[in-house]
């Protein structure tokens, strides 16, 4: 029977409860609706009104790909699948293209050109497209000698950043300060590598470089691999660990990674366990702990709080001058964006 | 000519080829998938590269990804995906053809 592909709404009751069985059927379960939400499109592909097969994308991520191989030729109906959502990011102008997949469908990806950047016994991280992780890294400064490293997302850079990056540079011929691209704080990722930057200008052994998408957010893996939210984080995380390890600390000769304490965090708290857990011992750990002014740790929530309440005064005692210079000239655009709905009470 | 944009033609389905061209720094860089890689991988790039330097276009990365298609199909592929990169998909390209 010929096979056609449809769009599919997952809105409507009736298609989703479809989607959600077809799925479920293979293993795939466990998801919520909020994990649902975010995914820009789904697509179904039927014979008559039996679905067969599907996948998803949010952003440039494809999702939820499953495939019911009973009445196909060898994999054919995946590259259908994985063809359109291509086809269709590529309309989009999207063309780098990411998958998170169980180890065991990590070949059937690579079949259709993706390439493994690390896996995981539980999870497989692979990428399509013009450019790949070998790239990114090629056009990152390169020093001669070891190097350290801190990976932030400064959301905006605060004097706690700014305590962490002088003690690497204090401790280390050199460091580099990622800065996660992933937009999805109150500061987009332009605004926070530029404060970093900005911040950190006088430190003559300091780099700054884009965490691109390498540096993965907590928000593109998809939960259906996990019981919690805990274990969401912790699965996550390693991957992202493992990227850092096995990709990007070789080609950079990155020998040891700062990280801050965070008394207030649990999804940081089990970041940096993990990071414990999985660097060492390629990648020594240096815990630093974190910079308190008036017997309060800084925290970039409080300075997001204070923006909201319009107490811009309070800054001088959270953040360098070149960062409150920026919310200063920002101010209203990024009250703005806090009434428009952008949330700025998480990490 | 130089590449204005990233740009893609093809399916990963059987007995065709995805295409997508890039701008590219260093020459013609071909990158290909392929089941018949070993026994046609060379045949399949100089396809590739033949329509790339009929076009004249000097820097470009073409990542392609076979599944056993024909050598026509490899060639309209590569000319469709050429023309979008280049901007010039309005004007066919007779001479290339």
């Amino acid at each position: 029977m010929d096979a056609e592909i449809r769009e599919m709404n997952l809105h409507n009751p009736d298609e989703f409860e479809q989607w959600r069985s077809f799925l479920s059927g293979l293993g795939i379960a466990n998801f919520t609706a909020d994990e649902v939400d975010p995914l820009d499109g789904t697509i179904g592909l039927f014979e008559g009104d039996r679905l067969m097969g599907t996948g998803s994308y949010s952003e440039n991520v494809l999702k939820y790909i499953g495939v019911c191989h009973k009445t196909s030729e060898n994999g054919a109906y995946f590259n259908k699948i994985v063809s359109t959502l291509l086809t269709q990011l590529g309309q989009q102008g999207i063309f780098h293209v990411f998958v998170f997949t169980k180890p065991q469908y990590s070949d059937s990806f690579q079949h259709v050109g993706f390439q493994e950047i690390v896996h995981s016994e539980s999870a497989a991280f692979l990428e399509t497209g013009p450019t790949s992780i070998t790239d990114y890294l090629a056009q990152i400064p390169k020093f001669a000698g070891e190097s350290a490293a801190i990976v932030m997302n400064a959301n905006p850079f605060t004097l706690g950043h700014r305590y962490l990056v002088e003690a690497a540079a204090q401790q280390s011929a050199h460091v580099y300060v990622f800065v996660v691209s992933t937009d999805k704080s109150l500061f987009n990722s332009q605004e926070r590598f530029e404060m970093v930057q900005a911040g950190t200008a006088d430190l003559k052994n300091v780099d700054v470089v884009s965490g691109s998408d390498y540096l993965v957010s907590y928000a593109t893996f998809p939960a259906y691999f996990l019981k919690s939210d805990k274990s969401r984080v912790r699965y996550q995380t390693t991957i992202d660990a493992l990227i850092f390890k096995e990709r990007i600390a070789p080609a950079l000769n990155i020998t040891t990674r700062y990280l801050g304490t965070e008394p207030h965090s649990e999804t940081t708290n089990v970041y940096n366990e993990v990071l414990e857990s999985v660097l060492p011992p390629t990648v020594r750990v240096k815990i630093i702990p974190r910079k308190e002014t008036a017997g309060k740790i800084i925290s970039a929530r409080d300075v997001r709080l204070a923006i909201k309440d319009n107490r811009l005064e309070s800054l001088d005692t959270l953040v360098p001058k070149t960062t409150a210079t920026f919310i200063t000239e920002h101010r209203a655009e990024l009250q703005e964006r806090i009434r428009k709905g952008m949330k700025i009470d998480g990490n | 000519m130089e590449i204005k944009k990233t740009a893609m033609d093809g399916t990963l389905e059987s007995s065709d080829i995805q295409i997508t061209v890039s701008k590219g720094t260093d020459g013609v860089q071909i990158d290909l998938t392929s089941d018949v890689q070993e026994r046609f991988g060379a045949q399949i790039k100089q396809t590739i590269a033949a329509v790339v330097a009929a076009f004249d276009v000097d820097n470009v990365n073409v990542k392609a990804v076979d599944q056993g298609a024909l050598d026509c199909v490899i060639k309209a592929r590569t000319i469709t995906a050429l023309q979008r990169a280049l901007g010039t998909s309005a004007e066919p390209a007779w001479e290339v053809l």
